[in-house]
């Protein structure tokens, strides 16, 4: 999945006065198959801090241009994770949180048959360490697969 | 084709139930300006670029920098600007960057003991 450019890709607003007006994507949660919400439970185990920093590079990100790129903590992964994207923040004791997501978009036929009405930003997992260590291959891994699993599924499968 | 389309409301329902505790606000208020000061300093750039007609790749011989890593800050693909960049970029432009006290919170400042001379809270503004 390419990067996304500013202004491109972005949902408009046919019907209304301002054919040209653009909406903010939207933000879904990945909801596994036993019914868990990764991303929620790990946002809901991080200091109120976090999750309240998390939530607004979400909101940055999700909101239409002008707006630029989530303020550097807003990245594209490279190698293996190539088309992810991950917010990064460094918490109390220099410990540091992941957000992984993926990005919703296509034509309006493709996003339909995914359930969606708009394009989104799919909050997939999160993940925590200590300053100066690194996740393992697996954790890479683990992550990976539940995108995968969201991705099978049309319409997706989110938290409501 | 499905006809369903899903509620897709979860994130600002949730958000606006944590907005009720002062901590949460004061900390989502605070990175959203963080993050919308960064993006208006790298828009400015990338707007002066524009209107002086030099190209990405330009300005990055001008800073002595890989045209990539000037192409991925204006383009989004990864930005996490480093601020000598920055500096270097704007002066590469013609322009500087200047911190701006937020009027009501310098004056906040300036009551508060032992910090008269301290500045509270800034923001960054791009001079040309």
């Amino acid at each position: 999945m390419p990067p996304r450019q500013r202004g491109q890709g972005r949902p408009r607003d046919p019907s209304g006065p301002d054919g040209g007006r653009q909406f903010p994507w939207a933000v879904i949660y990945y909801r596994a198959p036993d019914q868990t919400v990764p991303a929620l439970e790990f946002l809901d185990g991080c200091p109120g801090t976090i999750d309240a920093q998390f939530t607004a590079v979400l909101d940055a990100v999700a909101a239409p241009p002008p707006r630029f790129s989530g303020g550097g903590k807003w990245e594209a992964m490279h190698g293996k994770m190539g088309g992810w994207y991950e917010i990064r923040l460094t918490g109390p004791g220099r410990e540091q949180f992941r957000l992984f997501c993926l990005l919703e978009n296509g034509t309006g036929d493709e996003l339909a048959r995914r359930g969606l009405p708009r394009p989104a930003i799919a909050v997939i997992t999160g993940m925590r360490k200590s300053w100066r260590t690194v996740f393992s291959e697996r954790d890479y891994q683990r992550v990976q697969e539940l995108g995968r699993e969201h991705q099978r599924n049309h319409p997706r499968r989110i938290a409501i | 084709m499905t006809s369903q389309i899903l509620d897709v409301g979860l994130h600002e329902r949730r958000r606006g139930q944590r907005m009720h505790d002062p901590e949460y606000r004061t900390a989502y208020e605070r990175a959203a300006r963080e993050v919308a000061q960064t993006d208006a300093v790298i828009r400015q750039l990338d707007l002066l670029r524009v209107d002086l007609g030099i190209s990405k790749a330009e300005l990055a011989r001008r800073v002595n920098r890989n045209a990539s890593s000037v192409r991925r800050l204006f383009t989004a693909g990864q930005v996490r600007p480093e601020l000598p960049l920055i500096v270097a970029l704007a002066d590469a432009l013609g322009a500087e960057l200047r911190i701006v006290p937020r009027t009501s919170e310098a004056q906040r400042a300036t009551h508060e003991p032992g910090r008269q001379r301290r500045v509270a809270a800034t923001g960054l503004a791009l001079a040309d």
